[in-house]
């Protein structure tokens, strides 16, 4: 059995549902070839390092999965015309790469700019700068004016004015 | 009898005879000496690539980053994979 993983890069604005669908094909794919599934991981949105058709942002995804080695062209033949055809709406780039055994199955990953972006009050928190935490919003509570208090506000008015 | 003649020795001679002479810190391939650290090198660790790339985002000779033939030619694989999957830059204003 040889490991395998695919990187695929993925349009920013992929929904839920491409997602699933993606997933699924990949999945059937797979059976078809008598191969088994590792891992599928969604590493997030990213800021891309170059633009990909006119795409600032990405999405990753993960694969990983074991093949033979008389279904293992067949399989990665089937893979890249999925990708680069049925789902070419979707999929902007992808990776077919041969993972060594002895490695293990341990990776790591960039951050995505989910969790790179910092929480502002958490960052003043750490850096004992509470002062500068905005407070919570005080709600406007508006009363309607009588007549006296009118007459009141008046009168202030013309003692303001004769000062 | 012999004269004896002093030559003036120009400032470049010195300063070639000081460099000849200096001793310098001697390179080492950081893997080499420490294989395991070569588990690091994989297209998706970004962060540990960094290291082999300059400011513009080009990949560092290995006479400046002291690295063996062998691992410079694995770095610059996993570095061109990541390029190819828009992970690190080819070429950047500031990286």
């Amino acid at each position: 059995m040889i490991l395998y993983e695919t990187l695929i890069l993925t349009v920013p604005e992929i929904t839920n549902d491409e997602t699933k669908q993606l997933e699924k094909q990949f999945d059937a794919i797979l059976q078809k070839n008598k191969s088994a599934k590792i891992s599928l991981d969604r590493w997030g949105k990213y800021k891309l390092a170059q633009q990909v058709n006119k795409n600032n942002y990405g999405v990753y995804f993960l694969t990983r999965y074991e093949v033979d080695k008389e279904h293992m062209a067949n399989l990665l033949s089937e893979l890249s015309d999925y990708l680069k055809l049925k789902a070419a709406n979707v999929v902007m780039r992808f990776m077919n790469t041969a993972l060594d055994s002895r490695k293990g199955l341990e990776y790591i990953k960039p951050l995505p700019l989910d969790e790179s972006a910092r929480d502002i009050d958490k960052f003043l928190k750490d850096n004992k700068m509470e002062g500068l935490i905005a407070g919570p919003t005080r709600p406007i509570t508006a009363k309607p004016i009588h007549h006296d208090d009118l007459k009141e506000i008046e009168e202030s008015l013309a003692l303001d004015e004769e000062l | 009898m012999v004269k004896r003649i002093n030559l003036k020795v120009s400032s470049k001679l010195l300063k070639k005879k000081t460099r000849k002479n200096a001793t310098t810190l001697v390179k080492r391939c950081r893997f080499s000496s420490n294989p395991e650290l070569a588990k690091d090198i994989d297209y998706k660790n970004v962060d540990f690539l960094k290291n082999f790339l300059t400011e513009r985002g080009k990949i560092l000779p290995a006479r400046i980053s002291g690295n063996t033939t062998k691992y410079q030619r694995l770095i610059a694989k996993e570095i061109k994979k990541a390029r190819i999957m828009a992970l690190m830059p080819y070429n950047a204003v500031s990286f």
